[in-house]
């Protein structure tokens, strides 16, 4: 450990809390402390100062005598563009308060590059023309609606170079206010959140899909009347959809996965998560994804050991998430290693049926794995030997509530996986202050969380 | 180690390793221009930067040598104050009329690395002021007619409900 002040903790074991100390203390003393005004400013607004600066500027290269004496710079010789800069660091709020400094303030303030990647949160309840103006003068394109009382065609022809639109838990968004909104082409339109807009069917899908063509992310989760039928239509509307999320879409079955993948789509992340009605038929069907990167099952029952079969042959999935998927086991393991799978990302928290045969498995195929979670398995310190040997890339492992394991399985780890920078070893009742320092040595090591919640 | 001569507004030279004085890329830039060899021995003038603020900027780049390019500004990911360095953070612990003149030399140098940190610096010196605490802190004069800045007000704190 070259520095222990650089490691964060979440909860402190008695022994170490010296350093706890420590790190509290740097923790709440500012690390910028306000300025003395050591200088007498210049009174105000110094024109010719900044007019000489401006042109200096433009006529590098030529020696001129220094037009401000050291000492003397007023805030007021900073440049437009310059005041912008320092204004984009700053909430929505404070960006407020400065517009109300002065008239140079204000029009710096105004500038579009102030305002970017800034979201709107409206509440539409009436009609109010002069908020979508100001919203454009600052060229706001992001907007997320809290709740709406009017149509959303307010928010789709008051901003017309929308590109986020996020209407998650807008429970009373229904087909017929989609169809209202979407009557033209808005095609800078990439992120669509409908999110627990649970009235949405897949009428709205075929909507959108017809004026909405460069839709890149699609959030649906929640959507429960969404079929098949409207993942054929997702597959073949959205040809630069890279972003898909299904979670909890219940009918959903492997033959919506099939239109999704008979479509003409180049989608690198899917979520699947709680799709109940999803088998090993629609991982096999999954295949099809080609440009595929991260694959969420998570609490897909459905999925069995065989479907991993079928992951195991995609060379882009990098990411695979089988969280509470409760008929995962190790066999399922060796499908995925011996299967050539070359995924970076692993989690399997909450599988029952994972023990240390899994890691066996693991650690004689899944040699990229940077990030291992294991949280409440059935594991050991014999399986974690295992992993040890071989995992060497691992920078994330998470083994929260395995409670079989002692010190001796953490010493091994933290003389091996010297590229550790997460652990999570929180509910790990066996492990000791002992355990704790070997950890403690790991040279990357940046967050150990000791507690409930992990907090980065 | 190549060296080159950088001359401030004031005339005073200094004698600089090329990589360093690279950071700046208006430095950078005019040496690829111009064609500067590093054999010889060219002074390139500086005429918007004094000695005092040269040197600190100097200092700066020296201690920042090694680190990696900064990342090109990403409109989604937030945009922090709290990331500078404890070393940056002592470094800048100087007057206003330094710090606002080290920001106009970081912008005519083009050094990426020091304009951030010092347009962060003075955003945590605005951050959670109101209006006319900010005008004190930096001995601004309020010139908005009443109209406007009622106008002012009004829109902006219209805004506050919906961000």
């Amino acid at each position: 450990m070259e520095d222990p002040t650089q490691v964060l903790y979440t909860e402190l074991p008695v022994p170490l809390l010296s350093t706890a100390a420590l790190l509290r203390h740097q923790r709440q003393s500012p690390r910028y402390q306000p300025y003395q005004r050591l200088h007498q400013p210049q009174l105000f607004h110094n024109n010719s100062v900044h007019e000489e600066y401006f042109r200096l500027r433009t006529t590098a290269y030529k020696e001129q005598p220094s037009p401000v004496d050291q000492g003397k710079t007023h805030i007021s010789c900073l440049y437009p563009e310059i005041l912008s800069i320092i204004f984009s660091y700053l909430d929505v709020r404070d960006k407020g308060r400065v517009a109300q400094v002065c008239t140079a303030w204000r029009d710096a303030a105004y500038q579009k590059s102030v305002w970017r990647g800034v979201v709107a949160k409206l509440h539409l309840r009436r009609a109010n023309p002069s908020l979508f103006t100001s919203l454009v003068k600052r060229g706001i394109k992001k907007v997320q609606v809290l709740s709406l009382r009017r149509s959303l065609r307010d928010v789709i022809q008051g901003i017309p170079n929308l590109e986020s639109l996020n209407s998650s838990g807008c429970y009373n968004i229904t087909d017929a206010g989609i169809s209202h909104a979407f009557v033209a082409e808005v095609s800078t339109l990439t992120e669509l959140n409908l999110s627990l807009c649970k009235q949405v069917t897949d009428s709205s899908l075929g909507r959108i899909a017809q004026y909405v063509k460069n839709l890149e992310v699609l959030e649906l989760g929640g959507c429960t009347h969404i079929t098949n039928t409207g993942l054929l239509l997702v597959g073949w509307g959205f040809t630069k959809l890279k972003r898909l999320n299904l979670r909890s879409c219940w009918q959903v079955s492997d033959q919506g996965i099939n239109h999704l993948a008979q479509g003409n789509l180049a989608l690198e992340h899917l979520s699947l998560q709680d799709c109940q009605r999803l088998s090993d038929e629609a991982l096999k069907f999954a295949t099809g994804l080609t440009s595929l990167k991260s694959l969420n099952l998570s609490f897909c029952i459905g999925i069995t050991d065989s479907g991993l079969k079928h992951l195991a042959r995609m060379g882009t999935l990098q990411e695979l998430n089988l969280r509470s998927c409760d008929n995962i086991s190790d066999i399922g393991m060796a499908y995925l290693s011996e299967g050539g799978s070359r995924i970076i990302s692993l989690d399997v928290s909450f599988c029952d049926k994972i023990g240390d045969q899994a890691l066996v498995h693991i650690s004689q195929g899944l040699y990229n794995l940077k990030c291992l979670s294991l949280s409440a398995c059935q594991i050991s310190d014999e399986g974690l030997g295992k992993i040890s040997s071989t995992l060497h890339e691992l920078e994330t492992l998470n083994i929260g509530q395995c409670a079989r394991i002692t010190d001796n399985g953490i010493t091994t780890l933290a003389e091996s996986l010297t590229r550790l920078r997460y652990i999570d070893l929180y509910g790990c009742t066996k492990i000791t202050t002992l355990g704790l320092q070997k950890v403690m040595k790991l040279p990357q090591l940046s967050i150990l969380n000791l507690g409930l919640w992990h907090i980065r | 180690m190549p060296k080159i001569k950088l001359q401030s507004s004031d005339g005073e030279i200094f004698d600089v390793d090329v990589e360093i004085a690279k950071c700046s890329v208006t430095i950078k830039t005019m040496l690829e221009d111009l064609g500067m060899d590093d054999e010889e021995e060219e002074i390139v003038p500086l005429p918007n930067v004094n000695s005092a603020i040269l040197r600190k900027v100097l200092q700066w780049a020296t201690f920042h040598k090694d680190d990696p390019p900064p990342p090109e500004d990403d409109e989604n990911k937030e945009k922090r104050t709290d990331d500078i360095s404890s070393w940056d953070a002592d470094f800048l612990k100087v007057d206003q009329g330094t710090l606002f003149e080290l920001i106009l030399a970081a912008n005519y140098l083009d050094i990426k690395g020091l304009l951030d940190v010092t347009c962060k610096t003075v955003a945590n010196m605005i951050k959670g002021k109101a209006p006319e605490e900010i005008r004190k802190t930096f001995n601004i004069k309020n010139d908005f007619t009443a109209s406007e800045e009622d106008q002012v007000r009004k829109e902006n704190e219209c805004l506050f409900d919906i961000f």
